[in-house]
């Protein structure tokens, strides 16, 4: 692996409060690190460590106060709004929690939504079959079971085939077993397509299947690990 | 990695093109309010314009189609050839000169008689006296030869012989004398001194009797001004005033004017069966016929005289139906227009009036030059009428076209239908305005978490631009393009209908009016577009994640209000009153629209209602009578026995203005006048130029004491500059006010003209041939009720739309605060709330602030209305201020409350149906 596909993405010194003043409330403190190209990265932390501020911030949603970070070389904080909406189009995919789907339009127009947005977007049909979705691609989101909302939401991030794909607490809203097929489904992505994968959890269990995992607490890295034994997402206990 | 195993697809169109009609699907209700309020809309008003438009140029054209005159004139009888060929001419001609020469021609005769008698009976006597002398001479002679011969006669003896030789002698000489002399007499000089003598004097007294006469006509019609001929050619148009009966029930009291068949001039067009073709035959006005309910087919009596109806016609020359120019008003009701064949005209027995119309050989450009001609025409009228061959004949009447009520009055009073269509699209546009403004941004939060995925995963604003304006755009072009029908047939029909009830109008022919499509349809839509573009734009400015987290008020997050300790459900409505001020500001804003319409509906019919009952106090005496001339025919000036009966006088001038060239009227007061009381000291101190305005006057053009004004002729380009002295509290018309001396100065009048008289007693004294209007309460009732039957059906147009619109705004702005509190709503159905606590904790303080606002809304709706209509009565003539009284405030509350209340039923079923799942959904 090269040094720059090492350092696919590059944050240095970054830090982001909320506020002003007495309520004024630092809640990403100086944060350092890196995540290779094609690495499944996991970040742990508890509710206000700052993880969704992070991804909120790598994702270009979001701006950092101070700090520098490096996709493929490319600076962040060089990019005004229009080069920021490019760079999300051409190489972030988005997982939130909460699905975010469309409500009236059907499981492969949800994906469309995705595919519209790159110039060689993926099979949407192998896709849907890979989803496991591919029987319920006429559905509205309305008919569809949480984890297999959060398979179209999954689909329609990563139809464009993006460089990275930002999961925001994945499995969430699931159950233990929605939530490791979720994960299995993940993976399969990553494997598949080999995209960078950066996924905010608070769940530790998840940490096993990563390649690299950066643990939070108050707003600054407490641990960032390499994990050489992951194991795969249906071995995961919790 | 495993990336060449991928396979790759095409890129998808947009698939959020799709969705636009699906959103359109699901958001159907508001869409379909919003279509339903851009199809009034367009439909509503671009019917009133197209119809009128329609109406305008098919009236405008008929001039052309129909033949119609350029004006009329009536004689006391029939004219001659000669006379109809000399008017033809339109040529002045000089009465003073033909006048002297037909004076001097029969003088001259008389003259010659008298001398000649004269000369005969002196010559008779100097013959005889000859005679007598000689005979005397030669007796006497003889008497005294017979003497100196010792004869003796008696005295009687001579005087027989004496009497006897004269008798023989005048039998035997004088006839040759008499001639003698009298040829020798005339060839004298004396006898032609003596004779030019006699015309001399003759003339002179001719001279005198025509000079004084001719000055007298030409003061009164200016006569002595060189005209250019004005050629006309004139058609006879004779007609008969006679009885109609209907043959249902006998009801004499319609009057009815006959024509025999029209041909070259004042055709007609032939709204329903055929025009007569045998003496039976009658074809009549059609707006008459609808009135009192006559048919084709049916049979009415005419001066007793049975009829068939066998057409019912618009005449070019009656679109209006004023029996006589000087009329007030017109009335369909009793007053018909009928046209027989020549033979059928005989049949009826009345007298046959001598009208005659005319049309100019060089039509005039512009109403100045009609003006100008038709004065022209006038004078060369009156002269030719004078010097006809026949003396009795006399000119009755003259009408130029212009100035011809029956022919102007549908055409002006289509007119004020435009400005009063043009309010009414003012006030829809400003509430489609608000419905897209409230609409759009609704989405927008709606959409949300939508708009946030999307931007987050790398839409651009421009995408979300093109995809949020889809929708609406859409329903507004397909709600145009139905609009548009519906104004081009459903409503434009309506709208005839409204004219075709008031005025005896041809057919027309639907044009295609382009300002109608601008106003009504390019520029809501653009207005549209331009509200969505703007509210869009704003709102996507925010970043992804504040989208995501349905952070889009502009505010900070507020800190709770502390409330009091009262009890839970007050202050949980206090909260639900607190987290939507904002929908409740837009609720106020709705329900001031919602005011603003009824203000319309219900205020128009009111204020129309308050003006006919108020009209009559208005007037500044029960009667006012102006005169055609103000001295009889005996030069001495008309006056009234009338007590405190005053003279005034009165002139039209115009307030001119690129949109609507106001008729103001000038009136000369006498000093300390009864019925317009002016200052005391006005006429001392007041400037030269210094005049009263009306009080509707200062209304309806914002002028102050101390303006200047500005007022003109209507048909000549003079200009009157005056000062403004004061306001003369008199609301009922636009008028300006003067002393009469200082009226007549301004006008060029001698020092005691003046008009007319007003009085409060009747005034009975004068004869009809002198007065030229009269104007009584009735005649003032007349006008009231005449705007309510061309406006009355305006108003019922009005209230429909005005209503249903109201109501549209109501439903879409409670659907949409309930809407936003869906959530919430259905939170505590799952706290375990029933459906009425939810509705008392959610509808409740909505209907507490409808019941408040109300009252705000509906004074700044009356407030709003009152520009408006101040702006639509700047469209047309006249003024009277927009009134409600307090019933009409309390019809509105009702209304709205009312409507408030249905809709809470609907909104207690919105309530009802709300999903308790719903609040466990999508909430991050």
């Amino acid at each position: 692996m090269s040094e720059k596909e090492r350092k696919f993405l590059e944050v240095c010194g970054l830090k982001k409060s909320f506020g002003s003043g007495d309520t004024k409330q630092d809640v990403l403190k100086g944060l350092d690190f890196t995540v290779a190209k094609g690495e499944f990265c996991v970040m742990l932390g508890p509710s206000g460590s700052g993880k969704s501020t992070l991804l909120n911030i790598l994702g270009g949603i979001d701006s950092a106060d101070s700090g520098e970070i490096y996709i493929d070389g490319d600076k962040l904080a060089d990019m005004n709004e229009k080069s920021l909406t490019k760079y999300r189009r051409k190489h972030l995919g988005y997982v939130f929690q909460m699905y975010n789907l469309i409500p009236n339009l059907n499981v492969k127009e949800n994906i469309e939504t995705g595919a519209y947005l790159s110039d060689a977007p993926l099979d949407i049909d192998e896709l849907l079959k890979i989803l496991g979705l591919y029987e319920h691609r006429h559905k509205l989101p309305n008919q569809l079971s949480g984890g297999q909302q959060q398979r179209v939401s999954i689909g329609r991030a990563i139809v464009k085939n993006p460089d990275i794909l930002l999961c925001d607490e994945p499995t969430g809203a699931l159950d233990y077993n929605t939530s490791k097929e979720i994960l299995k489904l993940i993976e399969e992505v990553n494997v598949k397509y080999g995209n960078t994968i950066i996924m905010v959890t608070h769940n530790e269990a998840i940490k096993e299947m990563a390649d690299h995992v950066i643990k939070l607490r108050d707003g600054k890295i407490r641990r960032d690990i390499v994990n050489t034994e992951k194991i795969a997402a249906a071995d995961l206990e919790w | 990695m495993a990336k060449e195993s991928i396979s790759y697809g095409k890129r998808p169109k947009n698939p959020m093109i799709k969705r636009v009609w699906k959103d359109i699907w699901r958001d159907r209700r508001r869409y379909f309010l919003i279509f339903t309020m851009f199809v009034l809309t367009i439909g509503f008003i671009s019917g009133m314009f197209v119809s009128n438009n329609s109406m305008m140029t098919s009236l405008e054209s008929c001039a052309e189609r129909f033949k119609r005159e350029d004006g009329h004139f009536r004689l006391s009888e029939p004219a001659d050839k000669e006379t109809i060929a000399a008017i033809e001419s339109g040529e002045m001609a000089d009465v003073a000169e033909i006048f002297r020469e037909r004076a001097y021609e029969e003088a001259e005769d008389e003259v010659i008689e008298a001398v000649d008698d004269a000369m005969a009976e002196e010559i008779d006597k100097q013959v005889r006296a000859a005679i007598t002398e000689q005979v005397t001479a030669a007796v006497d002679k003889q008497f005294e030869a017979a003497a100196e011969m010792g004869q003796k006669f008696t005295g009687e003896q001579k005087d027989a012989a004496l009497e006897e030789a004269l008798d023989k002698a005048i039998s035997e000489n004088f006839d040759e004398a008499y001639d003698e002399a009298l040829k020798q007499a005339k060839d004298s000089d004396e006898y032609a001194d003596a004779l030019d003598e006699a015309f001399d004097k003759a003339h002179e007294e001719i001279d005198k009797e025509i000079d004084d006469k001719f000055a007298e006509l030409s003061d009164r019609y200016g006569l002595d001004e060189e005209i250019d001929a004005v050629p006309v050619t004139v058609y006879e148009l004779f007609y008969k005033d006679v009885k109609e009966g209907l043959a249902v029930d006998e009801d004499p009291g319609i009057g009815i004017r006959v024509y025999p068949e029209r041909k070259d001039v004042d055709l007609f067009d032939i709204l329903d069966g055929k025009a007569p073709e045998n003496e039976n035959e009658i074809m009549i006005d059609r707006m008459h016929a609808d009135n009192v309910g006559i048919k084709v087919g049916d049979t009415i009596t005419v001066a007793e005289e049975e009829f068939e109806v066998c057409g019912l016609a618009a005449f070019v020359d009656y679109s209006t139906l004023y029996e006589n120019n000087t009329d007030t008003m017109f009335d369909a009701m009793t007053f018909n227009v009928a046209m027989t064949t020549d033979e059928g005209f005989e049949r009826i027995r009345g007298n046959t009036r001598a009208n005659y119309a005319f049309t100019y050989n060089d039509r005039p450009d512009d109403e100045y030059e009609e003006k100008s001609l038709s004065d022209d025409f006038m004078k060369a009228l009156i002269t030719q009428v004078a010097v006809s061959e026949n003396e009795d004949i006399e000119l009755e009447d003259y009408v130029p076209a212009y100035a011809n009520q029956a022919i102007n009055f549908a055409n002006n009073d289509l007119g004020k239908d435009m400005s009063m269509g043009g309010i009414m699209l003012y006030i829809l546009t400003a509430v489609l305005a608000f419905i897209f403004a409230v609409t759009i941004s609704t989405t927008l939060e709606k959409e949300s978490s939508v708009i946030g995925t999307l931007r987050a995963s790398g839409y651009t604003k421009g995408e979300l631009l093109r995809y949020y304006m889809s929708a609406p755009l859409m329903i507004a072009v397909f709600a145009a393009l139905v609009g548009n029908i519906l104004g081009y047939t459903f409503f434009k029909n309506v709208v005839v209908g409204m004219y075709y009830n008031s005025y005896s109008l041809p057919t027309y022919k639907t044009l295609w009016t382009p300002y109608a499509f601008v106003r009504t349809t390019i520029i809501p839509i653009i207005l549209m577009l331009i509200i969505n573009l703007v509210v869009i734009t704003r709102t996507l400015r925010l970043s992804p994640l504040r989208f995501l987290r349905h952070d889009l008020k502009g505010s900070k997050r507020k800190k709770a209000v502390r409330l009091p300790r009262w009890r839970f459900f007050p202050r949980f409505r206090i909260r639900v009153f607190l987290q939507n001020i904002p929908n409740y500001l837009m609720l106020f804003v709705g329900i001031t629209f919602v005011m603003l319409l009824l203000s319309m509906a219900v205020g128009m019919r009111e204020t129309l209602d308050y003006h006919q009952a108020h009209m009559s106090e208005s007037m500044f005496a029960k009667e006012q009578l102006i005169l055609s001339r103000t001295e009889d025919d005996d030069g001495n000036t008309i006056t009234t026995s009338a007590k405190n009966a005053e003279r005034i006088s009165v002139a039209s001038l115009e307030r001119k203005d690129e949109t609507y060239n106001e008729e103001i009227s000038v009136y000369g007061v006498e000093d300390d006048s009864l019925y317009i009381r002016l200052d005391a000291d006005f006429t001392e101190k007041a400037a030269e130029d210094e005049v009263y305005i009306s009080q509707a006057y200062a209304d309806k053009y914002n002028v102050k004491a101390g303006d200047t004004i500005v007022l003109s002729e209507k048909y000549e380009h003079k200009d009157y500059t005056w000062k403004v002295y004061d306001i003369y509290d008199y609301s009922a018309g636009l008028a300006v006010f003067m002393t009469n001396d200082r009226f007549n100065e301004v006008f060029d009048n001698d020092k005691d003209d003046f008009s007319g008289y007003i009085s409060n007693e009747p005034i009975t004294d004068i004869d009809d041939e002198y007065i030229a209007a009269e104007i009584t309460e009735d005649d003032i009732l007349k006008v009231a009720r005449q705007l309510d039957h061309s406006m009355g059906a305006y108003m019922v147009y009005f209230q429909y739309v005005c209503v249903i619109v109201a109501a549209l705004i109501l439903y879409l702005l409670t659907k949409i605060i309930i809407e936003k509190n869906e959530r919430a709503i259905s939170m505590t159905k799952v706290l375990g709330y029933n459906d009425t606590e939810i509705a008392s904790l959610y509808l409740v303080p909505t209907a507490i602030f409808v019941f408040f606002t109300e009252f705000i809304a509906i004074y700044l709706g009356f407030i709003l209305m009152k520009v408006f209509w101040k702006s639509m009565m700047l469209g047309m003539g006249g003024w009277f201020e927009f009134t409600m009284p307090v019933s009409g405030f309390v019809k509105e509350f009702l209304l709205v409350f009312i409507a408030y209340l249905l809709i809470t039923v609907i909104d207690f079923f919105r309530i009802r149906k709300i999903p308790k799942v719903l609040a466990l959904k999508n909430i991050e």
